[in-house]
């Protein structure tokens, strides 16, 4: 495999050349064309094209309906059926006197038609408040209708979201998921609705046919809003279609045959394979998901610093990334580095066994007669829990077992699942524990590390943490957020309630024919800007 | 054979399925996981929120209740919601059904086409270079994993000669007859070798048996050509060991091919149980193991009756 990506790679960089001599010439080597059909192969089946109440992160309903922002490539927002992104600088967020509630003003774009050809007006955002928040209807996610206070529509372009809090996480709830038809879905039943199936959006692509387990077809929306940069008509695809193939050597298979033409989740082992295909290609896309080992402070040597210092310097990242196929990338701060809160100066801890052993022994821990340091009595011999049954963090949880062994330090496996292990994860039933977590776009990390945060099992509680998170997540004012982050991440990284170990990655095979296709990070999938992806030739 | 037997049988097949019920109920909770796995890695799902899906599918209590619980809906005839996409369960099955009998009908109807005359052939020649052949081909179709034999057939048919689609149900906006029979070829080819080996087994041993049986040579020494002897004489006494896997096979139709399913992308009862196991979508998978089990019960009374039918010694009163 290396050697192939090695050849892969000088190819690559002989195609650069080319691209670079091909720009002296007077026309563009390949002209974005209308036209073309990408065939999406996807693992599982899609429930329900509704964005608010599928299991999944919703590809194909993506490329159908449009919210008022979208995550861009970077993780900021952009605006999609809204002009532009509210903040405090153009006017779009006020704070009230008392700095306890917000209100937030979207313009709306002009000219844009539902895929029924009825124009799309702010009754349709304002309906789409009151029927996700509606209790009869199920949703998976209800995120953002509740610190909705009231909305005023003074005219069809206009949006007035009064809050009833300060929510600057605002953008990535309610109206970034969606908005729904008022005039086609008012007084119907949304559970139930056709709307699940053949939903009407105002996305480049319209949902022309919908046949559950086998696959969903999407065609070009001739009255799509968004024209080029070069004046062209948007979208430039045809069609897009998601066929649902559940095994991944089938999907394989099909990239090979022909049959499907994109694959967005390529399976780490599989990459290899994809890699020999003719005319497909990898792009390698980061994720908003990391993993994670953490430390339970109940337990009083976990509680003393220099063992988690110790641990830390234990721990060499390159081998669980080898152990997940080369793909994964190495981090020292838990804001992954596609966010702007990302500090690359964030103190890093280096893999350095000896200096580990050094310090536990500075610090007292002297080996017993198995090898397994001790101090007054406490063994350092820990309960290691990871989800069982997941094949990846069992074998994660092996690597970083073996490793501790050579510092001292015994891990036995404890793995659970289900409500024991929800239990277990929430309530600190663990000395160690392995995991994943994403954020959305916007991230919120008191969940995990504040004191009594939703997510922080390990009751671990740092004022300073508390303060620097509460400036982050209540501050609107970006400079103000930028300060907080890098306060948090240096007091994470000091003090090392968890130890942040390699981000994920998303595997995207595509036809070489595909361009201008740019992998999204967010949990709002890579189908968010579909329009100005064209095929050449 | 009376009306009364079957009456009885199916009244008996009635705390089979309770039985089977309450044991398919403790094994699937007992296996690692729950339905609500998928959020943990999620931390804007809070544990309150996973409390309150969990109280809205009864999961917060104990097994035994839920166990009482989803029987008592059962028992009226109400199969509960799917987990996974909140829709019925009845009518995800039903929708499943359609092409997994298609599929699986296809591939019994070329497995019974194929393994019976390829068992007469091979007892009737026993010892022959052809009973070696097939011999040798029965044992190679059962010991060949599905999935690899559909991946070969894949590679080969799809991407080699581009004959066939790889997988799915029918093209997209297609669905005539030829397109429909393109999709099917391949599965049922697939899922019909290890049926056609194992019965074609069956119904030479049985073949063989009956073969050496004092009224075939009788029936020789008449001067019947071997022909009659085989298929008026021996067939219908050799069929009765092979009738019972036969209609088993038969039985499990309805509950699919989990793994060729699968593999070929084909919409049916299998591939929803792969997903709902994947998911751990409790009632789901309750749904279609109950399914499947009547449909195992009600084959082997068939296959009872069939013993009748077959052989006038065998009584049912």
């Amino acid at each position: 495999m290396t050697f192939k990506l090695t050849r892969r790679a000088a190819l690559q960089g002989m195609l650069a050349g080319g691209v670079a001599m091909t720009a002296f010439r007077a026309f563009p080597a390949y002209a974005q064309a209308p036209g073309g059909t990408l065939t999406v192969g996807l693992t599982y089946e899609i429930d329900t094209m509704n964005v608010y109440s599928t299991g999944f992160l919703g590809d194909a309903q993506a490329a159908v309906v449009e919210g008022l922002l979208a995550p861009g490539s970077d993780a900021k927002y952009v605006p999609v059926l809204a002009t532009e992104v509210p903040t405090l600088e153009n006017g779009g967020i006020v704070v009230a006197e008392d700095g306890k509630t917000m209100k937030i003003t979207y313009k709306l774009r002009e000219g844009v038609k539902w895929h029924d050809g009825e124009p799309f007006t702010s009754a349709d955002v304002k309906y789409t408040w009151e029927a996700v928040k509606d209790p009869a209807f199920i949703a998976e996610s209800k995120d953002g209708t509740e610190e909705v206070e009231s909305i005023e529509t003074p005219d069809d372009l206009t949006v007035i979201v009064n809050y009833n809090t300060i929510l600057p996480t605002f953008a990535s709830t309610l109206f970034t998921f969606g908005i729904l038809p008022k005039h086609v879905l008012e007084g119907t039943d949304l559970n139930t609705s056709t709307y699940n199936e053949t939903p009407i959006g105002t996305g480049p692509f319209k949902v022309t046919e919908f046949v559950r387990g086998q696959y969903v077809v999407t065609e070009r929306f001739d009255e799509y809003w968004d024209k080029a940069e070069n004046g062209d008509q948007l979208p430039y695809l045809d069609s897009i279609i998601f066929k649902m193939i559940p095994d991944t050597n089938t999907l394989i298979t099909q990239l090979r045959s022909g049959e499907v033409t994109m694959v967005v989740s390529t399976p780490y082992s599989q990459a290899s394979q994809v890699e020999g295909i003719d005319g497909i290609e990898i792009v390698k896309g980061p994720l908003l998901s990391w993993q994670h080992l953490d430390f339970n402070f109940k337990n009083p040597t976990l509680a003393d610093l220099e063992v988690r210092k110790a641990i830390a310097m234990g721990i060499d990242r390159n081998v669980l990334i080898r152990a997940q196929g080369g793909f994964p990338e190495a981090i020292k701060s838990p804001v992954v580095p596609v966010f702007e809160w990302y500090d690359a100066e964030t103190p890093e801890i280096a893999y350095d066994v000896e200096g580990a052993k050094a310090a536990l022994d500075a610090a007292g821990y002297v080996a017993g007669s198995d090898g397994i340091r001790e101090k007054d009595g406490n063994r350092l011999s820990y309960q290691f829990m990871v989800q069982a049954g997941r094949a990846d963090d069992e074998l994660a949880q092996q690597v970083i077992i073996a490793q501790l062994k050579a510092i001292g330090i015994e891990a036995t496996a404890n793995n659970q699942t289900g409500v024991a292990y929800r239990e277990a994860r929430y309530n600190g039933g663990y000395d160690l524990i392995y995991g994943r977590w994403i954020t959305s776009a916007d991230p919120v990390y008191s969940v995990f590390w504040g004191t009594g945060g939703a997510n922080n099992g390990q009751s671990y509680s740092n004022p300073k943490l508390d303060e620097a998170f509460a400036k982050f997540e209540n501050s609107l004012d970006t400079a103000v957020r930028m300060e907080a982050a890098k306060e948090f991440q240096t007091i994470l990284a000091e003090d090392l309630p968890s130890i942040p170990l390699t981000t994920n990655v998303a595997l995207i095979a595509k036809t070489a024919k595909l361009k201008d296709f740019v992998p999204n990070p967010t949990n709002m999938t890579n189908f968010v800007h579909t329009a100005e992806w064209y095929m050449e030739g | 054979m009376s009306l009364g037997y079957v009456i009885r049988r199916l009244l008996g097949a009635i705390p089979l399925l309770l039985g089977i019920s309450l044991i398919l109920f403790t094994i699937i909770h007992l296996a690692p996981g729950g339905p609500l796995d998928m959020y943990l890695e999620n931390p804007a799902v809070s544990k309150e929120a996973l409390d309150q899906i969990a109280r809205a599918y009864g999961l917060d209590q104990p097994v035994p209740v839920q166990y009482f619980l989803w029987l008592k809906s059962m028992l009226v005839g109400d199969w509960g919601y799917s987990i996974r996409t909140g829709r019925p369960v009845l009518t995800e099955i039903v929708l499943r059904l359609g092409p997994t009998l298609e599929l699986g009908g296809l591939s019994l109807l070329i497995s019974l086409a194929l393994a019976i005359p390829l068992g007469i052939i091979s007892a009737s020649r026993r010892g022959s270079k052809l009973d070696t052949t097939v011999t040798l081909a029965s044992f190679a179709g059962i010991s060949i994993p599905v999935f690899w034999m559909a991946l070969l057939l894949q590679l080969f048919f799809s991407v080699q000669l581009g004959w066939l689609p790889s997988a799915g149900y029918k093209s997209i906006g297609g669905g005539d007859f030829l397109d429909r029979l393109s999709h099917i070829v391949m599965p049922a080819a697939v899922l019909s070798l290890a049926t056609i080996a194992s019965w074609s087994r069956f119904i030479r041993s049985g073949m063989v048996d009956v073969l050496n049986q004092d009224y075939i040579r009788t029936a020789y020494a008449k001067g019947r050509s071997e022909r009659a002897v085989v298929v008026l004489h021996a067939l219908r006494n050799a069929m009765i060991p092979a009738v019972t896997v036969i209609a088993v096979d038969f039985g499990t139709v309805i509950s699919g091919a989990v793994i060729t399913e699968t593999v070929f992308a084909w919409p049916g009862i299998g591939r929803l149980f792969m997903e709902s196991m994947d998911g751990r979508d409790y009632p789901m998978l309750m749904g279609l193991m109950m399914m499947g089990s009547l449909g195992i019960i009600l084959a082997n009374i068939v296959a009872d009756l069939a013993y009748a039918a077959l052989d006038p010694r065998i009584r049912y009163g």
